[in-house]
């Protein structure tokens, strides 16, 4: 114990360890829950894009063929 | 180039060897230091947040020093800090979130 470089190790309060460890988890546990919400939400609209995709790509061409036509 | 590769795991070992004892001076504060709570510290803790919320209803928290009250947000603003860091773990992405 004597010959650690930094001296004896401090006795941090267990208050302060309970609070870390269990900050920590919940951090953990709330980055994952938000996490999977946010993406599931991102599927969604994704497909909702890819639907109107379709319809705005054919509109475009439309409009593309009419003002080379015109 | 390939002389370069060759020496990479004699590399490897020697940085190994050497963070070993200083790996194991590490270990010996973690014990202490970062260690979580055991079971039978519960009691303590319980008393300690009595002693927290007790202090912050009676406003014997206006009585500090300067001082405390620098050391005491210092340290409180590292516990609170703990919770985004393991937000960004549960998130798996530094900053905002990877959808």
């Amino acid at each position: 114990m004597s010959d650690l470089p930094y001296g004896p190790p401090v006795r941090v309060s267990p208050l302060i360890r309970f609070g870390r460890w269990s900050f920590l988890g919940l951090g953990v546990a709330y980055g994952a829950f938000h996490q999977n919400r946010l993406s599931k939400k991102e599927a969604k609209l994704r497909e909702i894009e890819a639907r109107e995709k379709v319809v705005k790509d054919a509109k475009l061409k439309e409009e593309r063929e009419r003002a080379a036509a015109g | 180039m390939a002389a370069a590769v060759a020496k990479v795991p004699a590399l490897i070992s020697s940085a190994v060897a050497q963070a070993r004892p200083k790996f194991a001076i590490f270990m010996k504060y973690a014990k202490v230091e970062l260690a979580p709570p055991k079971l039978s510290e519960i009691p303590q803790i319980k008393a300690g947040i009595a002693k927290l919320l007790s202090s912050a209803k009676s406003g014997a928290w206006k009585q500090q020093t300067v001082k405390q009250a620098t050391l005491n947000t210092l340290v409180g603003a590292e516990v609170i800090f703990w919770f985004y860091i393991g937000e960004c773990i549960g998130k798996r992405h530094f900053v905002g979130y990877d959808v």
